[in-house]
């Protein structure tokens, strides 16, 4: 009995405590492990490796000419390594600060580039760029969706960017390049960070050679409906503007940059990639010496009124043919001839034959000779010695005292440019002229010139000279056959 | 039936045995504390300041037997990372033994849904911000060298290459995309390509994203984290106060600030952030 009541006791003793933790707790949190991150493995991405480009590079020479008349956006160590490769090829990059000296400058380039301006072109500046690139200049637009011009609150901080596509696509409109107020990017595989793209599908061009990843660190994406998409994005890489592939269309990638049809025009979406570290990431740096090619790469037609601009390269070969006593005036000429073109940056040498000569003057007279014939030949040019004048197409007959003539050819190898006189005093004042860079008696027509540089020369045609003609000046339209009375 | 037959003198016997012990269980049973809910509340950006005293509360609620689970109230921006992984690690040392259920009561984006994604569930007001998820980061200077600071190699002033930085960017976003992972789990609905965008939705869109768990109110919370800890009658305890946390922790300098006191959305001081920066209003073009 005493055993029964001692249970029913501790019963009724442990109830309350029972029914208090049940009335408080149904049951129990089991405790468990909580899984975190594996802080300990995570990694820096790295960048791809850098494939090295290629040794050969060849010295072609030329001059750049680099926009800086237009609030552009880029600070000269930024574009470096371009500069550096232009180097490496014997050109040089010359600024341009002042609009009214481009037309001028451009004369003698080889390119235009153009990084993220922020001031308009001139409808002047637009006709001029485009004149150049018409007679096979070349031009490289780089933009940049981190180089617009960022509108910052009173703190510091950016409330606002107008983009730096906007002064860059009235420029490339014409030759079929839009320029997007975007940015792209791919969070999906990416350099580092989502706005770092990769480009591994490449339109077929010289500018392309080689390459297999190129890595854009921040990049407008492109449009060409005439031109060449040199560098595509994939499916995962999209514009900020529609978060999306072009026409939400997978298979279409964003491009990166771009050519136009002539082949002459290059825009880039982005200029960081040029920027250490990240000109050496992927196919970079291989991407950058093709660009530095594309630049000295173009075919540029001259005319004599581009004097003393008629040569790509770097130097320019001399050829005094059989006809020519190199006397101690015609050196001088020669040496003073040398001195102008050094100062831009070409080297003038005397040869014998021309057979390696890329660029080159052959200096000659009226006089018949085999060495000269080939020469003059594709001008139509009559040289008879029992003449007091020569048949010049275009000009008629041309007295051969006091007169001089000015024939210029381009060829893929070079151009060449012939000197004619009577004498090889009259060359030589004919050389002192033009090293004066002094056209103001010479008629010039297209590749075919004519300097009075005495004072007894004269030529002669059927058909009259049309008045008030300026020497010195390239006539348009139709190549008149003028008759000239030389001025004193 | 006569087994059960008690006399008067024997029950008088069992009742002098079963009375006290029945008063003793019933006093004793007294004894047992109400369980408690604690609630740490943030409605700051995350720095130094909130975040230790956030830690405290999260520690005192791990130690105290009676706190049973633990509801976050959540109204930030972000900011800190060192800040947010400090708090989101003392929280998982919390969950290892104690359930712990967000309630968004405005804004949990950044750093802060960094935290929340730590934590057993998710509810929020319907009209609340959820996400945000990803890190910002102001580069450093490119290195240089001054006339009157001598340091002792390149970085030594200025911490690392720029390079570098937007790469430690991208790998504290993993750690936070792994934390959000882990988190959510099965219950995400959205994939890295989504997520990894950083936008903000509003408290519904994150719902269906399975970023939070429910739309609802603060009660509700309480109730989800007692129904965690497997509580039906507890109380609520402020641990912020049952911490001993007296002074104020409200975030000074954490924000750039206007010469007339108007605080802006970008923090003072250059570094790596795991915060929202609202868009500003963008001037008349």
């Amino acid at each position: 009995m005493n055993r029964k009541i001692i249970l029913i006791a501790l019963a009724v003793f442990v109830l309350p405590l029972v029914l208090r933790l049940i009335w408080f707790f149904p049951g129990f949190y089991p405790p468990h492990t909580i899984a975190t991150p594996d802080y300990a493995n995570l990694k820096l991405p790295e960048a791809p490796i850098s494939t090295p480009e290629s040794n050969q590079i060849k010295q072609v020479g030329g001059v750049v000419i680099l926009d800086n008349a237009h609030g552009n956006q880029f600070q000269p160590s930024e574009i470096q390594t371009l500069v550096d490769a232009l180097g490496q090829r014997g050109a040089r990059v010359e600024l341009n600060s002042d609009s009214s000296k481009l037309e001028s400058q451009l004369k003698y380039a080889s390119a235009y580039l153009i990084f993220s301006p922020y001031y308009k072109y001139t409808p002047s500046e637009v006709q001029i760029i485009q004149n150049f690139i018409g007679r096979g200049g070349r031009m490289a637009v780089f933009t940049d969706p981190t180089r617009g011009l960022v509108i910052y609150d009173p703190l510091g901080n950016p409330i606002d960017n107008i983009p730096d596509t906007i002064e860059v696509n009235p420029l490339l409109e014409p030759f079929g390049i839009t320029v997007n107020s975007d940015y792209l990017y791919d969070l999906a595989e990416n350099e580092g960070n989502f706005r770092n793209v990769y480009f591994e599908s490449f339109g077929k061009s010289d500018l392309t050679w080689g390459l297999k990843k190129v890595v854009f660190y921040g990049t407008h994406s492109l449009e060409t409906d005439s031109g060449l998409t040199l560098l595509s994005g994939d499916d995962k890489t999209f514009s900020s503007e529609t978060d999306a592939t072009p026409n939400d269309d997978p298979k279409q990638g964003w491009a990166g940059a771009a050519l136009d049809k002539t082949g002459n025009v290059l825009a880039v979406g982005d200029f960081t990639f040029l920027t250490p570290p990240y000109n050496t990431v992927g196919d970079n740096a291989v991407f950058i010496s093709n660009i530095a090619d594309f630049l000295l790469g173009g075919t540029l037609k001259y005319t004599l009124a581009d004097f003393p601009y008629l040569f790509t390269g770097t130097s320019v070969d001399i050829l005094p043919t059989s006809n020519v006593q190199m006397t101690a005036n015609l050196i001088g000429a020669i040496s003073k001839f040398q001195s102008s073109y050094k100062a831009i940056n070409t080297e003038i040498n005397i040869v014998q034959d021309s057979t390696s000569a890329r660029n080159l003057i052959v200096l000659g007279t009226f006089a018949q000779a085999d060495d000269l014939s080939k020469y003059v030949k594709p001008f139509n040019v009559t040289l008879n010695d029992a003449n007091n004048y020569i048949e010049l197409p275009g000009f008629g007959q041309l007295g051969k005292t006091g007169n001089s003539v000015l024939l210029f050819s381009s060829g893929d190898n070079g151009n060449t440019l012939v000197l004619l006189a009577d004498t090889e005093d009259d060359l030589v004042t004919l050389m002192s002229n033009l090293s004066s860079d002094d056209l103001s008696k010479c008629v010039l027509q297209g590749a075919v010139g004519v300097c009075s540089i005495g004072s007894s020369g004269s030529f002669s045609t059927n058909t009259p000279t049309p008045e008030g003609t300026p020497t010195g000046a390239t006539p348009t339209g139709a190549i008149p056959t003028p008759t000239v009375t030389p001025s004193h | 039936m006569s087994r059960f037959k008690m006399t008067g003198e024997e029950l008088r016997h069992a009742a002098w045995w079963i009375i006290p012990a029945l008063i003793v269980g019933i006093l004793l049973s007294l004894l047992i504390p109400r369980p408690e809910i604690g609630v740490i509340q943030l409605s700051d950006a995350i720095d130094s300041t909130t975040a230790e005293a956030l830690i405290t509360q999260i520690t005192y609620a791990r130690q105290d037997p009676n706190i049973h689970a633990v509801v976050l109230i959540i109204n930030s921006p972000g900011g800190t990372v060192v800040d947010s992984e400090a708090i989101y690690i003392e929280l998982a040392r919390l969950r290892a033994t104690k359930p712990v259920v967000t309630w968004v009561s405005g804004l949990d984006a950044s750093g802060a849904y960094y935290l929340s994604s730590g934590t057993d569930y998710i509810v929020a007001v319907p009209s609340s911000e959820v996400g945000n998820v990803g890190v910002i980061a102001y580069l450093p200077a490119a290195p240089m060298i001054l006339e009157d600071v001598i340091s002792t190699g390149p970085y030594k002033l200025w911490g690392s290459p720029r390079d570098t930085t937007m790469r430690e960017v991208e790998m504290i976003k993993q750690g936070f995309f792994q934390a959000v992972t882990l988190g959510r789990g099965n219950r995400l609905k959205i994939g890295p390509d989504v997520l990894s965008r950083g936008q903000i939705w509003p408290a519904s869109t994150a719902y269906q994203y399975g970023l939070v768990d429910q739309l609802g109110s603060e009660t509700e919370a309480y109730d989800e984290a007692a129904s965690l800890a497997h509580l039906w009658h507890y109380k609520m305890t402020d641990l912020y106060v049952a911490s001993g946390l007296s002074q104020s922790t409200s975030v000074v300098g954490f924000f750039q600030q206007t010469n007339d006191g108007s605080k802006s959305p970008y923090p003072s001081q250059a570094g790596i952030y795991m915060l929202y920066i609202p868009a500003l209003p963008s001037p008349e073009k």
